[in-house]
C-alpha cells in the first residue's frame, strides 16, 4: 500500500497527522471494519460532549475506551447502541456505520439495532427473575418460544459465559443471589443469548472484585473470536490486557487512537502520555 | 501530630475506646433516648390497636351469652281452692295475678307467694269458663262466662315511692265496663277475643263442634258520644274440633286447632261478614297448646312430641297459586331430649315463647333467630301454665302440683345468632326468608331484622365498583406518568392527582349526592356513551397521531403527548351527550329507566351503585395513584435499560421488567385503596340511598357497614341489641381490613422476595 492510498483512507478514517499513528492506522488498515464513526458530533442540550469523533472498531477484536471521568468515552459506547437516544435531549450528528449502514437512518428499527449490539453495563444488572429467565428473556423478546431451543441456547449462553458449571443445578433460582461476578457473566450470557455481532462492555468489572474482574477478563479474551468487543475502563492495565485497539478519550475529543501496545508504550500526543503516566485522570 | 497546636480540633476527639469515656455521655443518651421514643411510639400504637379489639369485642361478645336464670323462692298457689285459670305477672316482676273459676282474683308478692290482695270479678253467680289475654302488653284479660257472656278486665298497678322506697298497689280496671258483654247463649268451650279503638271481635266455641263469632263496631259522634253497633251471631262449622281459637289482632284472621290431629283451620274473618276458610292445615302432630307471638302475627304450636312449629300468613311467591294467601309453616323447634311438651307462654313485647314439658323443665326459645336460649328445670311437675311479665325479666311457672316459681331471667339479646346474622330468615309478613336490614319502626311490637349480610355485601359493593372505577385509572395513570411522561409535566401530574386525597369525603359524597347523581339519571345513556367511548377514543387518537406528518408530531415535545388527550376527551365527552338523546331514542325507545326496568327488569334508583362507584373511584384513585406510582418510579433505571439494551421495546420492558418489578407496591397500592374503599362512610353515606338491598346491580344503592354505623348509632339505645350489633358491624369492618391487609402483606412480602429490588 502506498503512503497516498493511506492519506485518502485516513480522511475519513482517524483524525491522524503524525507519522505515528499512520503506522498505527497501518494495522487496523488491514482489519475488517465493523463500526466506522464519522464526524460523529452528540449534544446534550446545549452541551457539546463529543466533537467530530471519527473511528474505526475492527471486527473480532477487542477495542478500548480509555479516558479521564467525564471524557466521554461512555457517551461515544452509548452512540454504538443508540441508548442516548434514552436521555433526554440528545441529539446525534454525524454517521455511525455498522456493516456500512449508519444506524441513525431514520428507516433503522432501534430494537433490531440493540439485537445486533448487546451492551453490558457498569453494575450488574440481571432482572429479578430466575437465572434460566434472564437468559431466556432476549430470545422470548425475539419471538423464539419454542422450550427446547430456548433450553439449548440458554445452555450455550452460560457456557460461553463461562457460567454453566457454576449455575446448572440451580437455573430456577433467582440471578439475585448469584455473586456480582457471576452476575455480570450472567448479564454477558444473557447479551450473547440472541446472538449479537457487537457487545459494548461499559466498565464491566469497576463493581466486581479482583478475582471476578479476572474472570471477565478472561471471558472477554474468549469471546472476542466470535464478537467485536469494545470495552470502557478506567483501569488501563486492563485496557492493556484484554484490548488489541485502545482509543484515548479527553474532554469529548479523541485523542489518540491505535494499535493498544503501541499506545501504551509509544504514546504519540503528549496528553495521552501524560494520562497513561498517571500525571491526571 | 505531635505538632499540632491545643487548638487543633483533632485534639479534643477523645482517644479513648472504652465507653462513657472522655464526656461522650450525651451522645448516648440520645441515642437511648431515640430508641426508648420509637420503642413506646410503636408498642403504644400496637397496644391502641389492640385494645380498640378488645373494646369491640367486649361490646360485642354479650349478643352471643345465652340466658341466665336465677331462681326465687317457689310456693303453692295462693287463694281458694277452685281451678287456676290463669297466671301473670306485673311489669316489675313484683306482683302476680291469679285467676281463679270461682272468679277469685288474687295478687300474690312474687319473691315468697304472700297474697297481696283479693279480689273477685263482678260476675255474681256465673262461673268462669276460660280467661284469656286480649292485649298482652297492655295485660287486658277477658273470661268466658258460664252463661255465654264475656267479661273483660285489666289488672292496674299503681307504683307510688313512700319512704323512697317502691311500693306497688295493686287494682283492677274494667274497661268495657263491669257488666259482662253478651255473646253466646251457653258457656264458650273456647274463647278467642280482640279489640281495637273503635272495634271488637269475639269467637267462641261451642260442644258440638261449632265456632260463633261476633263483632262490634263503636261509632264516636262529634259530641263524643260513643255508640256501639252489635253484629249479629255468625255460626259454622269448621271442619275438625275446635279445641283452641285464636284471632290475630287485627280481626282478620281466625285459627281453629284441633288438637288430638293437629289440624289448623284457617280462616279469614271481616266483621260481620261471613268467615272465610281459607285453608285447613296439618300441623302433623298433636297440638298441646298454641299462642300468638307478640305483634300478632306469628302462632307457634306446642305438639306433644316436643316439637314446636310456627306459622303465619304468607302468600305464594311462585306456581299457579301465587299471591295467593296461604298458611306458612316458617320454622320449627324442637324439645331437648323428646320430652313431652305441656304448656306454651310468650313474651309480650318479643318474638320470645317459653316451652314446659313433662318433667317440669321449661325452654326458652326465641322465633326470628330460631334458637333454643336456655333449658332450665323449673318445676318437679309437669308445667301447666307459663307467664312472662311485660319485660320478659321474670317467668312464672305453675306446675300440676299446684306450686308456682318464678325466675328472674336475663335474657337481652335473643334476636341475635350466627344464622340469623348472616343466612336469610323468613321474617315475619314476609313471604319468603330474606336477608334484610331493618332494625326500627314506627311501631313497637315489630319484629326487628338484623341481618348483617346485605350490610357486608353492600359495603363489598361499594368497593367493588369503585375498585372498577379506580384501578385501571389509576394504575394506567401511574405507569404512564412514571414511566413515559416529560419529568417536567410529571411534577405537575403527581401532586395534582395527590391534592385530590385530601378533598374531604363528605364533599365528594355531597357532589356526588346532589349533583352527580341526578345529573346520571338525566344522562344515563350518555354516561354509558361516554364510559364505552373514552377508554377507545384514547388509543385511536394515539394510533391516528402516529399517522401525522413527523413535522406535526415534533412539535410537541417528548413527554407531553397527555396533555393533547385533553381536547379530545372534552370533545369525546361532549359527543358523548350531544348523541345520547339519539342514541337514546334509538336504542333504548327513547327512555334508557324504562326500557332498564320494563325490559330487562332492572330497577333504576337514582342513588345507585354507578354514582357510588365514580365518587368513591374519585377518592380511591389518588391513593392508588400514587403509591403505584411511587413504585413503578423507584424500579432501577438499569433494569430497564438493560432490557433495552437486549431489544426490548419500551411496552415490552414495561410489561417483562418493570411492571414485575414494581408489582409489590402496585399491589400494596390496590389493596389500600381497597381498604380506603371499605372503610370510607361519608361518600356512601351521602350518595348510596343507603337501602340495606342485597344485589350487585350496578342500578340500586346499598348500605355499608360504615354507613350503617354512621346512620344509626345516634339512634340506638345504649346496650341493646341494635347497639351491639353496630359495634359488631364496627368488628366486621375490623376484621375486613385485618383480612384484606394481611393478605395484602402477605402477597407482598412474598412479592418482595422474589422481585427484591437491587
Amino acid at each position: 500500500m502506498t503512503g497516498v492510498q493511506d492519506k485518502t483512507r485516513l480522511n475519513h478514517g482517524i483524525d491522524l497527522t503524525s507519522l505515528d499513528r499512520v503506522q498505527a492506522a497501518n494495522r487496523i488498515e488491514n482489519e475488517q471494519i465493523a463500526l466506522e464513526v464519522e464526524n460523529l458530533d452528540l449534544y446534550y442540550g446545549a452541551k457539546h460532549a463529543l466533537h467530530g469523533v471519527n473511528m474505526k472498531i475492527a471486527r473480532n477484536k477487542v477495542t478500548a475506551f480509555i479516558g479521564p471521568s467525564g471524557c466521554g468515552k461512555s457517551t461515544l459506547l452509548r452512540c454504538f447502541n443508540r441508548m442516548n437516544d434514552l436521555v433526554d435531549g440528545c441529539r446525534v450528528e454525524g454517521q455511525l456505520k455498522l456493516d456500512g449502514k449508519n444506524i441513525y437512518d431514520r428507516d433503522v428499527d432501534i430494537a433490531m439495532l440493540r439485537r445486533r449490539v448487546g451492551m453490558v453495563f457498569q453494575k450488574p444488572n440481571p432482572f429479578p427473575k430466575s437465572i434460566y429467565e434472564n437468559v431466556a428473556y432476549g430470545l422470548r423478546l425475539a419471538g423464539i418460544n419454542k422450550k427446547r431451543v430456548i433450553d439449548e441456547t440458554v445452555e450455550w449462553a452460560l457456557k460461553g459465559a463461562a457460567l454453566w458449571d457454576e449455575v446448572k443445578d440451580r437455573l430456577d433460582d433467582s440471578a439475585l443471589g448469584l455473586s456480582g461476578g457471576q452476575q455480570q457473566r450472567l448479564v454477558i450470557a444473557r447479551a450473547i443469548a440472541i446472538h449479537p455481532d457487537v457487545i459494548l462492555l461499559d466498565e464491566p468489572c469497576s463493581a466486581l472484585d479482583p478475582i471476578s474482574t479476572l474472570k471477565v477478563e478472561e471471558l472477554i479474551n474468549e469471546l472476542k473470536h466470535k464478537y467485536t468487543i469494545v470495552i470502557v475502563t478506567h483501569n488501563m492495565q486492563q485496557a492493556a490486557r484484554v484490548s488489541d485497539y485502545t482509543a484515548f478519550m479527553y474532554v469529548g475529543d479523541l485523542i489518540e487512537f491505535g494499535n493498544t501496545d503501541q499506545l501504551f508504550t509509544k504514546p504519540s500526543k503528549k496528553q495521552t502520555e501524560d494520562y497513561i503516566t498517571g500525571r491526571y485522570g | 501530630m505531635s505538632e499540632a497546636s491545643p487548638s487543633d480540633p483533632a485534639d479534643r476527639v477523645s482517644r479513648s475506646i472504652v465507653a462513657g469515656r472522655g464526656g461522650y455521655q450525651p451522645r448516648y443518651l440520645k441515642d437511648l433516648a431515640a430508641k426508648l421514643v420509637v420503642l413506646v411510639g410503636g408498642i403504644g400504637v400496637i397496644v391502641a390497636l389492640l385494645l380498640i379489639f378488645v373494646y369491640l369485642v367486649s361490646e360485642v361478645a354479650p349478643l352471643f351469652q345465652g340466658a341466665h336464670f336465677k331462681a326465687r323462692q317457689s310456693f303453692a298457689v295462693p287463694g281458694d281452692d277452685s281451678a287456676t285459670l290463669f297466671v301473670a305477672a306485673e311489669e316489675q316482676g313484683e306482683v302476680g295475678l291469679r285467676v281463679a273459676a270461682s272468679g277469685e282474683l288474687s295478687f300474690f308478692d312474687l319473691f315468697n307467694g304472700q297474697l297481696r290482695d283479693t279480689q273477685r270479678l263482678p260476675i255474681g253467680e256465673r262461673q268462669v269458663g276460660e280467661v284469656i289475654e286480649i292485649a298482652p302488653e297492655k295485660g287486658t284479660l277477658a273470661a268466658g262466662l258460664s252463661d255465654g257472656s264475656v267479661l273483660m278486665f285489666q289488672p292496674e298497678y299503681k307504683v307510688s315511692y313512700p319512704g323512697d322506697k317502691r311500693l306497688i298497689t295493686p287494682g283492677m280496671t274494667y274497661p268495657k265496663g263491669e257488666a259482662p258483654i253478651a255473646f253466646m247463649d251457653r258457656a264458650p268451650m273456647h274463647l278467642a277475643v280482640r279489640e281495637s279503638d273503635d272495634a271488637m271481635m269475639m269467637a267462641g266455641s261451642d260442644p258440638e263442634g261449632g265456632v260463633s263469632i261476633k263483632s262490634f263496631e263503636v261509632t264516636t259522634s262529634i259530641m263524643g258520644d260513643a255508640s256501639v253497633t252489635e253484629s249479629p251471631l255468625q255460626t259454622f262449622k269448621p271442619p275438625l274440633k275446635p279445641d283452641i281459637l285464636l284471632l290475630d289482632p287485627g280481626m282478620h284472621w281466625l285459627y281453629a286447632i284441633d288438637k288430638a290431629s293437629g289440624k289448623v283451620a284457617f280462616y279469614r274473618v271481616n266483621g260481620d261478614k261471613p268467615a272465610e276458610l281459607v285453608e285447613v292445615v296439618d300441623s302433623k302432630g298433636a297440638v298441646v297448646g298454641a299462642h300468638y307471638l307478640a305483634g300478632g302475627i306469628s302462632i307457634v304450636l306446642a305438639h306433644t312430641d316436643g316439637r314446636i312449629s310456627q306459622w303465619f300468613p304468607a302468600r305464594h311467591v311462585d306456581g299457579e297459586a301465587r299471591g295467593k294467601t296461604y298458611l306458612a309453616h316458617v320454622r320449627d323447634f324442637a324439645l331437648k331430649g323428646g320430652a313431652k311438651a305441656t304448656s306454651i307462654g310468650a313474651e309480650p313485647r318479643r318474638r320470645g315463647f317459653a316451652v314446659g314439658d313433662d318433667q317440669g323443665r321449661v325452654s326458652l326459645f326465641y322465633a326470628t333467630s330460631g334458637r333454643l336460649i336456655h333449658q332450665q328445670k323449673m318445676l318437679d311437675s309437669a308445667v301447666r301454665a307459663l307467664a312472662f311479665n311485660p319485660r320478659a325479666q321474670l317467668l312464672m311457672a305453675l306446675g300440676d302440683n299446684g306450686k308456682i316459681v318464678a325466675y328472674d331471667v336475663d335474657n337481652e339479646h335473643p334476636e341475635v345468632s350466627v344464622s340469623a346474622l348472616w343466612s336469610k330468615v323468613w321474617y315475619e309478613s314476609y313471604d319468603e326468608p330474606l336477608w334484610l336490614w331493618q332494625s326500627s319502626s314506627a311501631s313497637a311490637d315489630f319484629e326487628p331484622k338484623f341481618s348483617m349480610a346485605p350490610l357486608a355485601l353492600g359495603t363489598l359493593k361499594g368497593a367493588f365498583y369503585a375498585m372498577i372505577f379506580a384501578v385501571p385509572l389509576a394504575i394506567l395513570g401511574a405507569i404512564f406518568t412514571a414511566n413515559f411522561m416529560s419529568p417536567e409535566l410529571r411534577q405537575v401530574v403527581k401532586p395534582s392527582v395527590e391534592v385530590l386525597a385530601a378533598l374531604p369525603s363528605v364533599i365528594l359524597g355531597f357532589l356526588a349526592g346532589l349533583w352527580l347523581a341526578p345529573f346520571v339519571e338525566d344522562n344515563l345513556p350518555g354516561m354509558f356513551l361516554a364510559l364505552l367511548l373514552l377508554p377507545t377514543s384514547i388509543p385511536i387518537f394515539g394510533y391516528l397521531w402516529l399517522r401525522m406528518p413527523r413535522a406535526l408530531r415534533l412539535r410537541v415535545p417528548q413527554g407531553w403527548e397527555a396533555a393533547l388527550l385533553i381536547p379530545v376527551i372534552l370533545l369525546v365527552v361532549w359527543l358523548c351527550f350531544v348523541l345520547a338523546k339519539p342514541v337514546e331514542a334509538l336504542v333504548f325507545g327513547g327512555n334508557m329507566q324504562a326500557f332498564l326496568d320494563h325490559t330487562l327488569g332492572i330497577g333504576y334508583d337514582q342513588r345507585n351503585a354507578l354514582v357510588v362507584g365514580i365518587a368513591m373511584g374519585v377518592a380511591v384513585v389518588p391513593v392508588i395513584f400514587s403509591i403505584a406510582e411511587d413504585a413503578i418510579f423507584s424500579v432501577p433505571k438499569h433494569l430497564s435499560l438493560g432490557s433495552l439494551a437486549l431489544g426490548a421495546t419500551p411496552w415490552q420492558t414495561l410489561v417483562g421488567v418493570v411492571l414485575p418489578t414494581a408489582s409489590p407496591g402496585i399491589f400494596s397500592a390496590v389493596m389500600i385503596g381497597l381498604g380506603r374503599a371499605v372503610g370510607e362512610t361519608m361518600i356512601v353515606l351521602m350518595a348510596t340511598g343507603n337501602t340495606a338491598v342485597t344485589n350487585f346491580s350496578l342500578f340500586s344503592g346499598m348500605r355499608t357497614l360504615a354507613a350503617n354505623v354512621a346512620v344509626e348509632m345516634p339512634e340506638s339505645e345504649v346496650g341493646s341489641t341494635h347497639f351491639r350489633l353496630l359495634f359488631l358491624s364496627g368488628l366486621t369492618l375490623f376484621v375486613f381490613t385485618f383480612l384484606f391487609n394481611t393478605v395484602a402483606e402477605l402477597v407482598r412480602s412474598r412479592l418482595r422476595r422474589k422481585y427484591s429490588s437491587l
